[in-house]
């Protein structure tokens, strides 16, 4: 097998393993359907070009969001874009949850949009990347206990949120 | 040393699927303990199901995994390029969206350039007729015998609007390339030049064909044998 199809068949593993998560941690960090798909291009195609780099498989996906979040940060240096089209991208099984949850979703999905990005961007990385802290600390470059106090505060702003908008019920108990 | 339940509640706030050791101890020392592992676990699946945003789907994972099939640049695209770059500045659509080609005349000859020459070169009559079928199965079509005993190789491939086969077919004139579109109509039959070439676009009801072949092979005369023998399954 020659040398570039062997790159070939490594990329697009890459690409079928972590586009979609790629995908959903840039649709939270842009906020925009459009900009979120052209992030994720972009990362691919530096990817591409600098595929020799990546000694360790095990490190793709870390390796992956770095080139993500340097583009995101590069595009949107001046300015970051609006959100715009979290609240209408669909979410499965919609139709299955009661009225509240749904509710208790959107507040949620509002709440997140609206979180300042160094507790959103860690909460991110945890939750919809499967980060564990020392993970995030070494993808932020912050000590694992500040990693550690902004999640927590994170969770505290969604928590926050779904009270001052009227949500009851065990999410209460927390506080 | 152990964690107090205001230590504990912070770490649930941290990190609340954690389930190392020291955490699960900390929980098991109360009542207290237990119940706001509990509801930070609730909170969390919240959580998770609210920025659980829907994949994008298998076109967007296609055109990621077109940027490493794309071909090198060569000089007769430079014209292409160029209108890339104008298209860019004058209208600021982001680069994905003008990178791969627009029109099925680009299309089809960046097509051709990329891996044309390649599968012409595994043509083979000893090629395994089942995955003639097993790849147009795909597609939801199938093809008579008049056309698949020609067919000397075929993959999938992708296509402006979803997936495709790319299929080297015998002529009456040698061997040309043939790629199938089903998700791309075009109006009417017509012939588009690149390089040396030609590709004969066949507009039909399973979606569009280009015969691709040399000037002198009379790639259109292939046009109702193409017609007639590609039809849908469903």
């Amino acid at each position: 097998m020659s040398t570039e199809a062997e790159r070939n068949i490594r990329f697009e593993k890459l690409a079928r393993q972590f586009s979609t998560d790629l995908y959903r941690y840039a649709m939270w960090i842009c906020g925009n359907d459009a900009l979120a798909k052209d992030l994720v291009q972009e990362t691919y195609l530096r990817a591409l070009k600098a595929l020799d780099s990546l000694k360790n498989e095990k490190a793709a996906k870390s390796w992956l969001i770095t080139i993500l979040r340097r583009e995101y940060a590069r595009t949107f240096e001046r300015k970051a874009p609006k959100f715009t089209d979290i609240e209408s991208v669909s979410v499965q099984e919609d139709d299955e949850l009661e009225p509240d949850e749904r509710v208790e979703r959107q507040l949620l999905r509002q709440g997140m949009a609206s979180l300042p990005p160094r507790y959103r961007e860690p909460l991110l990385l945890q939750v919809v990347m499967g980060h564990c802290c020392a993970e995030i600390s070494a993808q932020l470059g912050v000590s694992k206990s500040a990693v550690m106090t902004q999640l927590f505060r994170a969770r505290e702003l969604l928590k926050k949120k779904l009270q001052e908008d009227g949500v009851t019920g065990n999410v209460h108990e927390l506080f | 040393m152990s964690m107090n339940f205001s230590e504990f509640k912070k770490f649930l706030g941290a990190d609340p699927l954690n389930s190392d050791p020291e955490t699960l101890r900390a929980r098991a020392s109360g009542p207290e303990f237990e119940q706001a592992a509990i509801d930070a676990s609730d909170f969390e699946q919240k959580l998770r199901s609210a920025l659980g945003v829907a994949a994008p789907g298998e076109e967007f994972l296609e055109q990621i995994m077109s940027v490493s099939r794309r071909p090198s640049p060569r000089p007769r695209w430079f014209a292409i390029a160029a209108s890339v770059l104008i298209l860019i500045g004058v209208s600021g659509v982001t680069w994905w969206q003008v990178n791969l080609p627009r029109t099925i005349e680009e299309y089809v000859a960046v097509h051709y350039e990329y891996d044309g020459m390649e599968l012409t070169g595994k043509a083979s009559t000893d090629f395994d007729v089942s995955t003639i079928s097993a790849v147009l199965a795909k597609l939801d079509m199938g093809t008579e015998k008049e056309l698949s005993d020609r067919i000397l190789f075929i993959k999938l491939c992708p296509t402006l609007n979803g997936r495709g086969a790319h299929m080297i077919v015998q002529s009456d004139r040698g061997v040309v390339n043939i790629i199938y579109m089903p998700g791309t109509m075009v109006e009417d039959q017509r012939t588009i030049e690149f390089g040396d070439m030609e590709a004969y676009m066949v507009a039909f009801e399973g979606g569009t064909a280009a015969i691709i072949g040399r000037a002198d092979q009379d790639v259109s005369s292939m046009d109702q044998l193409v017609r007639n023998s590609l039809s849908k399954t469903i």
